[in-house]
């Protein structure tokens, strides 16, 4: 690693957010430190040095300089694309996004959270720790799995990974988080679909080069996911013990049936999971209605009694 | 630290501002907030003191004091104010104050300014290409709570056990909330049984603030089991779900077997009853013994009241 390269780096990267217009390769090899030696070699240095500190994020903003002749280019880069405007944000708003950058701290995203910590302080100097507890996420998902695919997204590059014992090849359009858990939303050659990425085989990768695919423009993140659970919902009713099931109690009425059992109504989306939360409750629970749900839940529990 | 000159190059420009409002940080301190060395810290001091504007005397040099392992900057140029977020750094924000809405949901006046706040961080983001997809449930003591770890102070609530199904009133000593699957969770240190329990904040049903405590928490290990199931991959949630207590996992032809920490059967039979019948006990034989008690007591429910209608 060269100390030379880096100071260049610093030394153009400065020039260019000092300068009120754009500069001129001429005037950025006589102005800028660090450029020297054949006008060739000064050339493929500032084309190089150029396109790293881009692929890092940095705009440099590109014009030509010449109505008449349009070989020559000046550069510039944009003070308001480059820096934080400080005053964008109230003392009182700081502390929000440290409370929210802070919430990262045990997930995939850490890292990120990390990074932008760092730079709400070097807006707001050292908060105050007393008022910023907050929560922090505990999720079980790969971070490098998660930027790539974070990545692809925003390239609009295709991903291929292994999921459920299969290969898939997908157009990637969005992501989204539901109960701790991080999903892929992307179209295969089918439909558009959703992976838990947890599930996505940790050896996903890019396929092909950005903008690989489009997506299409009525697509929209929020309403795909409020179109996916439109299922109608259904009525349930149960019988409850007594002082027990308190969960349920907390949630819906009751009427009275005899000494020992309450009866309760409420609707339901999905039968799967009706059943699963009721048999958390075991014989504390019983399913009158529908016949298909109450049906459904004793052969289950059959099955694994005479295994 | 294996970064590339360009990477190095924005490190030791993102120095500055940060320096600059937090003067006399020391170079140790440095090291950990940038995940680097101290040594690295100090070289990158030493190579943007020689970096700086056109013309490059003094007067357009980044100037720096460093002395016994303690920064200041004297004259930054133009790197007074931190570099943009980065749209990764954003997505963590985004979500991070959706979320931060969503536990602030009973409280009108910060809801307002976290939202004013979303609207200015959305103004800068391209697209939509990440959502928080479902509200975090919200409890109405989760401001009490908080006070209460930050003061340090105890807390005295009524709770709703999930895995008994029964409430009790505990004093305990809140030191952490966690968020994991979407649930928040508190760890405290519970003052009567004298161990640490992890509560959910959305069974507690009453809480008050008490006094505080300078009690060092004496953490004792609960009772640990060690339980080994069979899991049908159809119900690969359920290893999903509880990650943190799984201890080995391994795929067969049967499905995912998995030895899991618990620290009471009386959750896990629950768990595997809700997943029948998509998880098997393999050992020890007292849970697998009863499961089947639960599932017997089950069916007599569903028996003793096969005379009671619908309305």
């Amino acid at each position: 690693m060269s100390d030379q390269k880096t100071e260049r780096l610093i030394n153009l990267t400065l020039a260019l957010l000092a300068s009120k217009r754009f500069l001129t390769k001429n005037e950025i090899f006589s102005t800028v430190a660090g450029y020297s030696g054949s006008a060739e070699t000064m050339e493929r240095m500032f084309e190089r040095d150029k396109d790293e500190l881009r692929n890092l994020g940095i705009k440099i903003e590109v014009r030509g300089m010449d109505p008449l002749f349009g070989d020559d280019q000046g550069y510039l880069i944009q003070e308001e694309s480059f820096q934080i405007n400080s005053n964008e944000f109230t003392q009182e708003e700081l502390l929000y996004l440290t409370m929210a950058a802070n919430l990262w701290h045990g997930s995939a995203l850490h890292n990120q959270s990390k990074a932008a910590l760092l730079k709400i302080q070097s807006i707001s100097g050292p908060i105050e720790v007393n008022d910023v507890n907050s929560p922090v996420i505990k999720d079980s998902e790969d971070s490098t799995t998660f930027l790539l695919i974070l990545e692809a997204i925003r390239n609009l590059s295709k991903l291929r990974f292994e999921y459920k014992g299969s290969i898939r090849i997908v157009s990637p359009y969005g992501l989204y988080t539901r109960d701790g858990f991080w999903y892929l939303v992307a179209e295969d050659d089918v439909a558009i679909k959703t992976f838990k990425l947890i599930r996505i085989n940790p050896n996903v990768e890019i396929v092909g080069k950005p903008n690989g695919f489009s997506k299409p423009e009525n697509f929209e993140l929020k309403k795909f996911l409020g179109d996916s659970k439109s299922d109608t919902e259904n009525n349930v009713i149960i019988l409850v013990r007594k002082n027990q099931a308190l969960a349920l109690r907390r949630r819906y009425q009751t009427d009275e049936v005899n000494s020992e059992w309450d009866r309760m109504k409420f609707k339901y989306l999905m039968a799967d999971e009706l059943i699963e939360s009721l048999l958390w409750f075991a014989s504390d629970v019983v399913v009158l209605e529908p016949e298909s749900i109450r049906k459904k839940l004793l052969a289950n529990c059959e099955e694994l009694i005479n295994d | 630290m294996t970064d590339n000159a360009a990477q190095r190059a924005l490190r030791t420009m993102d120095l500055i501002p940060y320096i600059l409002e937090n003067p006399g940080v020391s170079t140790s301190n440095l090291a950990m907030k940038f995940s680097v060395t101290q040594k690295q810290i100090e070289r990158d001091l030493q190579l943007i003191f020689l970096c700086g504007l056109p013309g490059y005397t003094p007067y357009e040099l980044i100037d720096l004091t460093f002395e016994d392992g303690i920064v200041s900057i004297i004259e930054p140029q133009v790197l007074t104010r931190p570099r943009n977020f980065s749209s990764n750094e954003m997505v963590v924000i985004k979500i991070g104050l959706e979320i931060l809405r969503e536990i602030n949901v009973d409280e009108p006046a910060k809801l307002d300014k976290i939202n004013t706040l979303l609207q200015k961080i959305n103004k800068n983001l391209d697209q939509e290409a990440v959502v928080l997809a479902n509200p975090i449930i919200s409890s109405p003591y989760y401001s009490v709570i908080n006070s209460a770890i930050s003061q340090r102070r105890q807390i005295k609530i009524e709770y709703q056990t999930v895995s008994t199904d029964q409430f009790s009133t505990r004093v305990i000593t809140p030191y952490a909330i966690n968020m994991l699957n979407g649930n928040m969770y508190l760890s405290a240190y519970d003052v009567d049984r004298r161990a640490e329990r992890v509560f959910k904040i959305d069974l507690i049903s009453k809480c008050e603030i008490g006094d505080q405590t300078d009690m060092d928490i004496i953490k004792t290990a609960q009772s640990e089991l060690m339980v080994e199931l069979m899991v049908d991959e159809k119900s690969a949630r359920f290893i999903e779900r509880n990650t943190s207590i799984v201890t080995k996992k391994e795929l067969t032809a049967e499905g995912f077997k998995v030895v899991l920490k618990v620290s009471n059967f009386d959750w896990i039979c629950r768990a595997i009853l809700s997943f029948a019948p998509h998880i098997r006990v393999i050992s020890p034989p007292s849970l697998s013994k009863l499961v089947d008690e639960r599932i017997k007591d089950l069916q007599e429910s569903y028996s003793i009241t096969r005379k009671i209608g619908v309305s």
